[in-house]
């Protein structure tokens, strides 16, 4: 038990972020082929690219709406146990969350058809990506009890959370539709390999003043906890066949799901850019090791309740079990079997951009002149800046960040490009892109929150991204 | 030569990122967490109208022993750290009563006992808090408690009614109880 509570403290000293999937430095860099990733309608001039296997995209988030590792665990001499009732247990609202995501490409390519306005782009990427709300009433519960909180109702709903361990195999078209219009779309096949889900309880437990005895313990209860995989994963892990599990419900199969992208590229002007994207759309349809959960009901005790004269008429009754029976069927615990769908978290971009100062040669390879303002594809400006928003579906409601960026472009070579986000955790989310291209090859590394790597502990927030791919513009 | 320069300190900013810093932790602080949560409820009510009583040849006209796994469940009885039973007897009947309450073990063997003297109405609620554990009695009692033994006695008439509506003795009871979780 205590090795469990020390794994929870230790995922919220580290904490993951409620936005852990926001990707504002690599949105609408365009420079970077995984720019498309979150775009898929954003303005690309590359004749092909090929991501590294493995390494073309590797995406690490991790944060903390609530309390940090330095909260906890610093040596402030302060009793640990007054730390976590003050910090964790009664200074965390049922808002705040955890939440992380990782991802890992493993192919990435992209090339021009042979019309020029087409591009597409195909791979595979694997993601983890999970969230939890505060449970803040269960911690009450399991902390202090429900002694001397007569009427307090205990709030099930606390219980929120969701996870997912997935493949995903995509295929998108990127089309100039007009001079100052992109568009593109990617489908998305998504193969299950875990997934556990537990976002609509509800319910609460209350103490209140008995009818009859002293007190009254009311559980009206609604709860529910669906899962897939996780029974395959057990057994691999006993007869040492992990690898193989995950390898064949990664690749069609587990759990399959069908999703896709949506984006654009706008420009109003030579220098003012509108783009957005929806990301995810889909669903996955939990067909295969399904096990599904639930409690649900409402019944009041007041203990053992001996009345007579009726209670003599059975002078064997066990009137413990009787109770303990009654609760049982008003409150049934059961598991089944059955199919579930889960919806993939949507994401929403948006961006406005303002691009200024010299225009650089573009390296596409079209008639379109070194400075391309009349071709097909358009020159980048040295400067961009702009803002940008983030959205993105969970449990409790869509959550929104704003972002402000700055992108300079130093040549062909290097492009740097910084943010500064501020959402409902924070307001001190700096961060900062580098790419660079050294002839074909293209090298990317990102990180939010820079101002909390002075002190990582004390940080609630730390993610990166980096990358590497070749890429042609078909004048290399 | 600016570009250069340029690239340089961009370097530098990411081989800063990969030395960033971090306060030390201790992480051993959390073996000194303790969760011990006080856990509250109704365990038994016992009811008899006075008719009953007028009814019982006996004097001791209620004896029944109640099987009670609550405390003797492995998870109570491994965490249960201290605690209180509160009982609560109130008599509206016209007669004198002694009610007892025994907890007894598996084998029936009586662990602890409480015995309740109360008047014939009008009389107050007579209420008792019994501790277990700490400075109280020893919580081995609470333990090993697997079955209830309430009696009760009438210790005057069978003829009298009392002039109060719905006479009635009545025994409620109530646990609370601290646990060590972690």
């Amino acid at each position: 038990m205590k090795n469990y509570m020390i794994l929870l403290l230790a995922l919220l000293g580290l904490g993951f972020y409620g936005l852990g999937q926001n990707k504002a430095l690599l949105y609408d860099f365009s420079e970077i082929p995984q720019s498309l990733m979150v775009n898929p309608g954003v303005q690309s001039d590359f004749q092909w690219y090929s991501g590294i296997p493995a390494l073309s995209h590797v995406s690490f988030q991790i944060g903390s709406s609530g309390v940090n590792a330095n909260s906890l665990f610093a040596n402030d001499g302060l009793d640990f146990n007054d730390k976590v009732r003050d910090r964790l247990i009664f200074g965390m609202s049922p808002n705040d969350e955890l939440s992380g995501n990782y991802q890992l490409e493993l192919i990435n390519i992209g090339f021009r058809g042979k019309d020029t306005g087409n591009f597409y782009t195909a791979g595979i990427y694997h993601e983890g990506d999970a969230i939890g709300y505060w449970f803040r009433d269960y911690a009450i519960l399991a902390f202090e009890g429900n002694a001397d909180r007569l009427g307090q109702r205990f709030d099930l709903s606390h219980l929120s959370t969701r996870g997912e361990i997935l493949n995903v195999f995509h295929f998108g078209v990127n089309h100039q539709w007009k001079r100052n219009i992109t568009i593109g779309a990617r489908a998305k096949i998504y193969s299950s390999i875990l997934n556990f889900d537990s976002t609509r309880n509800k319910g609460f437990f209350v103490t209140t003043e008995g009818q009859n005895n002293l007190l009254a313990s009311t559980l009206d209860a609604d709860l529910r906890w669906r899962t897939s995989g996780i029974n395959d994963l057990k057994a691999a892990e006993e007869d040492g066949s992990i690898a193989s599990t995950v390898l064949k419900n990664g690749f069609f199969g587990g759990n399959l799901g069908l999703g896709f992208d949506l984006g654009f590229t706008y420009n109003l002007n030579d220098q003012t850019v509108l783009t957005g994207s929806l990301l995810d759309l889909g669903f996955i349809y939990h067909t295969k090791d399904v096990m599904n959960y639930s409690l649900s009901g409402s019944a009041t005790v007041e203990g053992v309740q001996i009345i007579l004269p009726d209670a003599l008429s059975d002078p064997n009754a066990d009137f413990w079990q009787q109770l303990v029976d009654d609760v049982e069927q008003f409150i049934p615990f059961e598991d089944n079997t059955k199919n579930y769908i889960t919806w993939r978290p949507t994401k929403l971009y948006a961006s406005i951009r303002r691009d200024f100062g010299e225009q650089l040669p573009t390296r596409a390879n079209c008639d379109c002149g070194p400075y391309a303002t009349l071709g097909s594809f358009r020159a980048k400006y040295a400067n961009s800046f702009g803002g940008q928003l983030y959205m993105v579906s969970r449990p409790r409601g869509p959550q929104a960040a704003l972002s402000a960026f700055y992108l300079r472009r130093l040549g062909n070579f290097m492009a740097l490009k910084t943010t500064y986000t501020i959402d409902k955790f924070s307001a001190t989310n700096i961060g900062l892109a580098l790419n660079l291209q050294a002839g074909p090859v293209n090298m990317y590394f990102m990180a939010d929150n820079l101002l909390g790597y002075g002190n990582l502990a004390n940080s609630q927030y730390a993610s990166f991204q980096l990358g590497l791919n070749i890429i042609s513009w078909g004048k290399n | 030569m600016k570009l250069t320069k340029q690239l340089v300190v961009c370097c530098s900013i990411f081989f800063v990122l990969l030395f960033s810093c971090s306060d030390s932790l201790n992480f051993d602080q959390a073996d000194s967490l303790v969760a011990e949560p006080e856990l509250e409820a109704s365990l038994l009510y016992i009811e008899a109208p006075e008719r009953i009583i007028n009814l019982a040849t006996a004097t001791n006209f209620f004896v029944q022993d109640f099987n009670f796994d609550a405390f003797s469940s492995d998870f109570f009885a491994e965490r249960v750290i201290e605690g209180t039973v509160t009982y609560e007897v109130e008599n509206t009947t016209s007669k004198e009563l002694e009610v007892t309450v025994e907890f007894l073990d598996e084998s029936g063997v009586i662990l602890d006992t409480e015995i309740f003297a109360v008047e014939a109405a009008p009389t107050a609620v007579l209420e008792r808090e019994i501790a277990y554990g700490g400075t109280g009695r020893s919580i081995d009692i609470i333990i090993n408690t697997s079955s209830i033994r309430v009696s009760a006695e009438n210790l005057g008439d069978t003829m009298s009614t009392s002039i109060f509506p719905d006479p009635k003795v009545t025994l409620k009871s109530k646990g609370k109880f601290k646990l060590s979780v972690i």
